[in-house]
């Protein structure tokens, strides 16, 4: 095997294998589910990960 | 730290105030529900960090809707240090009517006169001076837009903040005075906090106020059977608000000094808004207006001047930008942007191609085929989707997004839909995510879940290569047609498809009363440059993150299952049928039969079927999937990225025979069936439980086969139009016989 396609085969399984550590991990910790930047959405803070913490609106009704 | 918190009306700078005290890039919209939550931040230019919170927009503290439950929660449980309420100083008196009753509240308050900017241009003059007298609070005048005066606001909060204060009542009906008084007092006894604003809201029989002091409620039920009001009868709550009325106007309105005497005022918005919110011509201007973004963003025959490049326009021909600026035609901007792009990422994959020529066959596959042919594939679309996003963000910040919501609401009512519903769904052209997440703003929930379940027939910004790439194949392929036309046409049908569903769920199993619908509309102004290059530096730097981690990931293992055997045997590109990917593919094809691109179709048919599928993860994968397998047949690198997806989809019809109304079927598959699985995920988290979610995904599944086998049935053969129609008749009748019926047994 050459040495280009060691490093091609080691390169793809750490991408491959990365990308889906970090989407399970970004799952676990609660962030947002789309993958956008908060910033300059108008839902920020107001998905995944205030899901759990969302303010009770029923709370009187 | 202390805490301050901003509230006021909606559209009156409250969001622009947060951003400029904290430095944050909070989006700022004009339509309600843009700040739905609240957002927090700090204010650093004093003494001490002072935390801001960013309330949602709110006429009053009455508990109709979802915002105004937030808000009055907030000051009334978390008890800020200092509330800052803003006001739109060109509408002072319908602004003060929220003043009054946080004024109820024991919380230091210090108004905020925004959007001074407008009213001196006016010619007018605010006495602030004498309101602070009248209202005993800190007035303040600030322009938050231009920045003005936000230091001096802050510093008059954190002296109010440091002295406290007491709510107090401005109603002055005696009357009504007794009342609250005796319900305060009662109140109080009972050690509850904010006596005064509780019991004006008792005195409304407010609905919060009944269920949590019902003891209470009967000295209100006892005062109302012997004070009639002439005019409002036992409303209490009319009463009040027309109390509060009466005190603004007596002793707030004087402040005020208007140049031009006139109370109503006819403003270039309102000139405006006589046109663009015409009754008749409402809708039939704002679908001009969307074909003018479509065209100004995909057209390759701009302002359609076709052959004025021929003759006589600088020639390109045999150079690098050959073709960019058009040939027959004029490219729109998109276009041209596109074809610049294009020309970068063919460089690259040309210099890589030659850096691969002596390596391994499978490395130079893997990177050349594989990674470039689906990365570039859908890159060569980041001009086009940055340029439908600039144009969507200005109909936006101008205001006119606002208008459409106003339109449909009159048009659609009649058929179950409010115009509250329209503006989560014009969000889904963005995102499908933050726009189902603002289905929050509904109150009814039917109307609610319905609304959830269309959105994602709006066409997000994902799908847009799916329709540039598949509709510029079928120009450059079958040359029928425009690219601009095809696109516009797709995102009609996505969005007639959507007005149908909701409408056939309003009249069938999420039957309900449309709800009323009442919106400010924002006057209209320029959009804000700096806020429009940040949103689009932000949307650039997210698509293409995701490129180079989801997409390049998926494309990496679609090469992969795509060139070995279940027996993890190497294959050639022209064995690829044969591989992991190609059995799935061709095991799953026959599901799309119905639709065009299934078995029909020769040995490669299942690409359009793997393609479908990988559009789960995100649809970008579509295209990309299409440009990995698409740059394999070709077994060259070049052509697939000088023309980036529209080359892969062009290669993909010529191996597989896919005809024209199979390629618009696959479009308006990929746009009604269910969508991404961020987009399932933030669905799943607005619905009551499962089995509704369930019922969703079946409605998808549904709708995309019903809707793709209509076009390709149609398509093929004309007259199976009559079908659909003689089916959607029958359908009609059966559900309003079914209705009858139900409510002749309700009777």
């Amino acid at each position: 095997m050459e040495p280009i396609e060691i490093i091609v085969i080691i390169a793809s399984v750490l991408i491959v294998g990365g990308v889906i550590a970090k989407s399970i991990i970004d799952k676990k910790k609660g962030k947002t589910s789309c993958g956008c930047n908060c910033s300059t959405c108008s839902k920020c803070r107001s998905c995944n990960i205030n899901q759990n913490k969302k303010e009770d609106t029923n709370k009187f009704q | 730290m202390h805490r301050f918190a901003l509230a006021g009306n909606p559209n009156s700078g409250k969001t622009t105030l947060f951003n400029g005290l904290t430095g944050s890039t909070a989006h700022v919209g004009n339509w309600p529900g843009v700040t739905v939550d609240k957002r927090e931040g700090v204010y650093k230019k004093l003494s001490e960090p002072i935390a801001i919170v960013d309330l949602p927009g709110i006429y009053s503290l009455s508990p109709y809707t979802p915002e105004e439950v937030i808000a009055r929660n907030y000051i009334l449980d978390e008890k800020p240090d200092c509330v800052i309420n803003i006001i739109d100083a060109t509408n002072l008196e319908r602004n003060l009517y929220l003043t009054t009753q946080i004024l109820e509240i024991d919380v230091p308050i210090v108004l905020a006169l925004n959007m001074m900017d407008a009213v001196e241009k006016r010619g007018d003059y605010i006495d602030e001076k004498e309101l602070e007298k009248r209202l005993g609070i800190p007035v303040v005048k600030i322009s938050a837009l231009k920045g003005v005066g936000l230091d001096k606001l802050m510093e008059r909060a954190h002296e109010a903040c440091e002295k406290g204060r007491k709510g107090k009542t401005v109603i002055e009906d005696l009357a009504l005075q007794h009342l609250i008084g005796d319900i305060k007092i009662a109140l109080e006894g009972q050690g509850v906090h904010n006596p005064t604003f509780h019991a004006v809201k008792l005195a409304e029989l407010d609905e919060l106020e009944v269920l949590m002091h019902k003891d209470t409620v009967n000295m209100v039920e006892a005062f109302k059977e012997t004070h009639k009001d002439e005019i409002f009868g036992d409303d209490f709550e009319a009463l009040v608000a027309d109390a509060r009325y009466k005190y603004i106007t007596k002793y707030f309105s004087p402040t005020l000094k208007r140049k031009n005497k006139e109370k109503f005022i006819v403003t270039p918005s309102d000139k405006a808004d006589k046109i663009l919110t015409h009754k008749i011509w409402g809708i039939p201007i704002f679908l001009v207006v969307l074909f003018a973004i479509f065209h100004l963003t995909f057209s390759e025959n701009f302002l359609f001047l076709g052959g004025f490049l021929s003759e006589g326009w600088v020639s390109l021909e045999g150079t690098a930008f050959e073709g960019v600026f058009g040939s027959g035609g004029i490219n729109s901007p998109g276009v041209i942007l596109m074809g610049l792009m294009e020309v970068l990422t063919g460089t690259i994959a040309d210099a890589v191609g030659v850096w691969l020529s002596t390596s391994p066959e499978w490395v130079s596959g893997l990177i050349c085929d594989g990674v470039l042919g689906g990365i570039f594939a859908i890159l060569g679309f980041l001009p086009q989707i940055l340029v439908l996003f600039l144009f969507f963000s200005i109909l936006e910040d101008s205001g006119y997004m606002a208008r459409i919501a106003f339109i449909l609401d009159r048009a659609l009512r009649k058929f179950g839909l409010s115009g509250r519903a329209f503006l989560p769904m014009i969000m889904g052209f963005g995102c499908s995510v933050p726009a189902m997440i603002n289905t929050r703003t509904l109150a009814d929930e039917k109307e609610k879940l319905a609304t959830v379940r269309v959105i994602p027939f709006f066409s997000c910004g994902a799908k847009l290569p799916i329709l540039t790439a598949v509709s510029g194949a079928i120009v450059a392929y079958f040359g029928v047609g425009n690219v601009d036309l095809i696109t516009y046409g797709m995102y009609l049908i996505g969005m007639i498809t959507a007005l149908f569903a909701v409408v056939l769920m309003r009249e069938t199993t999420l039957k309900g009363d449309t709800p009323p619908f009442i919106m400010e509309l924002p006057s209209y102004h320029a959009p804000q440059i700096r806020n429009l290059v940040m949103l689009l530096w932000d949307k650039a730097k997210h698509f293409i993150e995701k490129a180079f981690t989801i997409i390049l990931a998926s494309t990496i293992i679609i090469w992969v299952i795509s060139h070995f055997n279940f027996s993890w045997k190497y294959l050639p590109d022209e064995l690829m049928h044969e591989s992991i990917l190609g059995g799935i593919g061709q095991l799953i094809q026959p599901l799309f039969t119905p639709i065009g691109f299934g078995v029909q179709l020769n040995g490669m048919g299942w690409v359009f079927a793997v393609a479908a599928i990988t559009g789960l993860i995100a649809k970008e994968n579509v295209v990309s999937t299409l440009g990995t397998l698409a740059a394999c047949l070709l077994g060259s690198v070049v052509n697939i990225e000088s023309d980036g997806g529209i080359s892969a989809v062009s290669i993909m019809i010529q191996n597989t025979g896919i005809t024209l109304p199979a390629l618009l079927a696959f479009i308006a598959f990929n746009m009604t069936t269910i969508p991404c699985f961020a987009a399932v995920a933030a669905a799943k988290g607005e619905m009551a439980n499962k089995k509704t979610f369930n019922w969703t995904l079946v409605f998808w599944i549904a709708t995309s086969y019903i809707v793709a086998s209509a076009i390709y049935f149609i398509g093929t053969a004309w007259w199976a139009m009559f079908i659909y129609i003689a089916v959607a008749i029958l359908t009609v009748i059966v559900i309003r016989y079914i209705n009858a019926k139900r409510v002749s047994k309700e009777k």
